[in-house]
């Protein structure tokens, strides 16, 4: 499997060194700091008979200073990240933009020059990403960045610079609850620089694959990026809760890390979409992080608003509190597996494991999926 | 570095005044050139250990020619660049 690809942006000496800081200003920031601030929340825990007890903990958190400075570096490590990349990506845009053109005509791209990127994605840049996944330049700029800093963000812990473990984890899905199943069309709904597409258009060689998502440049990277790894994707600009599809186009349809960045509505409109466009008998599998809103305890609530606030991550906590399985069944499907599955790079049928207990970040990943 | 957009949606951390926040975003853009200059210097001097090129002596005793220094100013400038950007990028934004 490859370690990387054609497209993705080099980093010189500088660069490189750069981008290491930064991870490691992370890992400081969260194994050496935080720690603290649990210990901290727990002491300032009004206890269950308060009814708002994280709101409670997270406004007496910001009067200590040393919080507001943890919380502002953990942030400003965050716009460095992008920085860095982005000077990084603009010193060699120029050849990267050589490299999408030279790139095998496999695939195709259909962008929307009057589309309009959802109310939740224009109200902030996810993750703090300048421009957010919509901005474009005319050429493959903000995908380079977007796959260089994805790769950077993840501290190397989803595949590298790949960053293909999510992909690879629901072919495995696939595998061990569907081991006959072999589709015929495919789509990825929110598939990015297509970093999740790519596996499954590996596993599945005899499939057509079609993406969609917002970002006009990121999808001019995601196709060069594809074709300079040999698969054929058709990708295009378009709004995953109504796509341009007709109904029944897919035998499967998929997202991977979509629905905590969208909003608590369009999950369900999502759900509607994605029966919308199943053939009947097909198969959807939505992927998302394995943390659950009410497992978790006070500081990992707390985390969740800090990121919310801090890293503009305004729906994780809707996405990880939403019941799947009822979302799944009002939008029409059967056969409803929810749970979590062995997180892989390497995916093997009948080796794959599925169970209803999250085994940890990074070590598995939630997966909703259901049948039409 | 201009062609960065500035982010939709940068939420000050509750209670913290702007000059504070600027100055540990300052704090952190330092310690990083610092750093990726140290790996730099730390990759010179093992590339030049190898080949038997180096010996402390020929670096304190170094004197740039003016080309050598023109380049030493862009670097130096950069540093400044990054470093103070956060002051630059607010300053930047309230003219807007």
């Amino acid at each position: 499997m490859p370690q990387d690809h054609r497209m993705l942006p080099a980093a010189s000496h500088d660069e490189a060194a750069g981008q290491l800081f930064v991870r490691d200003l992370k890992v400081y920031l969260t194994e050496a700091i935080e720690p603290w601030f649990r210990d901290r929340a727990e002491a300032l825990d009004p206890g269950p008979a308060s009814n708002s007890r994280v709101e409670t903990v997270y406004e007496r958190l910001h009067e200590d200073e040393d919080f507001r400075a943890w919380a502002m570096l953990r942030r400003t490590s965050q716009d460095m990240l992008w920085a860095g990349v982005a000077d990084s990506v603009e010193r060699q845009a120029e050849a990267l933009n050589a490299r999408a053109d030279e790139a095998p005509a496999i695939g195709s791209l259909t962008l929307d020059p009057d589309f309009v990127q959802p109310p939740y994605l224009a109200a902030g840049d996810v993750h703090l990403m300048p421009g957010g996944y919509a901005h474009d330049r005319g050429g493959v700029e903000q995908g380079a960045i977007m796959d260089r800093g994805g790769a950077v963000y993840m501290l190397g812990r989803n595949g590298g610079l790949m960053n293909d473990v999510r992909g690879h984890t629901l072919v495995s899905h696939l595998y061990t609850l569907y081991p006959d199943f072999r589709p015929g069309r495919v789509l990825e709904l929110g598939c990015g620089v297509g970093a999740s597409l790519i596996p499954v258009a590996t596993a599945f060689p005899e499939a057509e694959i079609h993406g969609v998502d917002v970002g006009a440049s990121m999808l001019r990277y995601a196709l060069a990026r594809a074709r300079h790894l040999g698969a054929t994707v058709h990708l295009a600009q378009d709004n995953a809760e109504r796509t341009r599809f007709p109904d029944e186009s897919f035998d499967l349809v998929f997202s991977c890390v979509l629905l905590h960045e969208t909003s608590p509505d369009a999950i369900g409109r999502i759900m509607q979409e994605s029966y919308r466009l199943l053939k009947p008998g097909g198969i959807v599998a939505h992927l998302e992080v394995p943390q659950r809103y009410d497992q978790m305890d006070l500081w990992g609530k707390i985390r969740g608003e800090i990121e919310a606030d801090y890293n503009n991550e305004p729906n994780w906590k809707a996405a990880i509190s939403a019941d799947h399985a009822a979302l799944l069944k009002t939008a029409g499907f059967r056969d409803i597996s929810v749970g979590y599955q062995s997180a892989t790079g390497n995916p093997v049928p009948g080796e794959g494991r599925f169970s209803d207990r999250s085994e940890g970040v990074f070590r598995c990943w939630f997966i909703a999926s259901a049948r039409k | 570095m201009d062609t960065i957009p500035p982010v939709n949606r940068h939420k000050p951390i509750t209670g913290q005044s702007p000059g504070e926040a600027r100055l540990l975003a300052m704090v952190a853009a330092l310690a990083s050139e610092l750093a990726v200059a140290r790996e730099r210097l730390d990759t010179v001097e093992r590339l030049a250990e190898n080949a038997g090129l180096l010996s402390r002596e020929g670096i304190e005793n170094f004197s740039p020619t003016m080309g050598q220094a023109k380049e030493r100013d862009s670097l130096r400038r950069r540093l400044i660049d990054r470093v103070f950007r956060p002051l630059r990028d607010d300053v930047r934004q309230k003219g807007e």
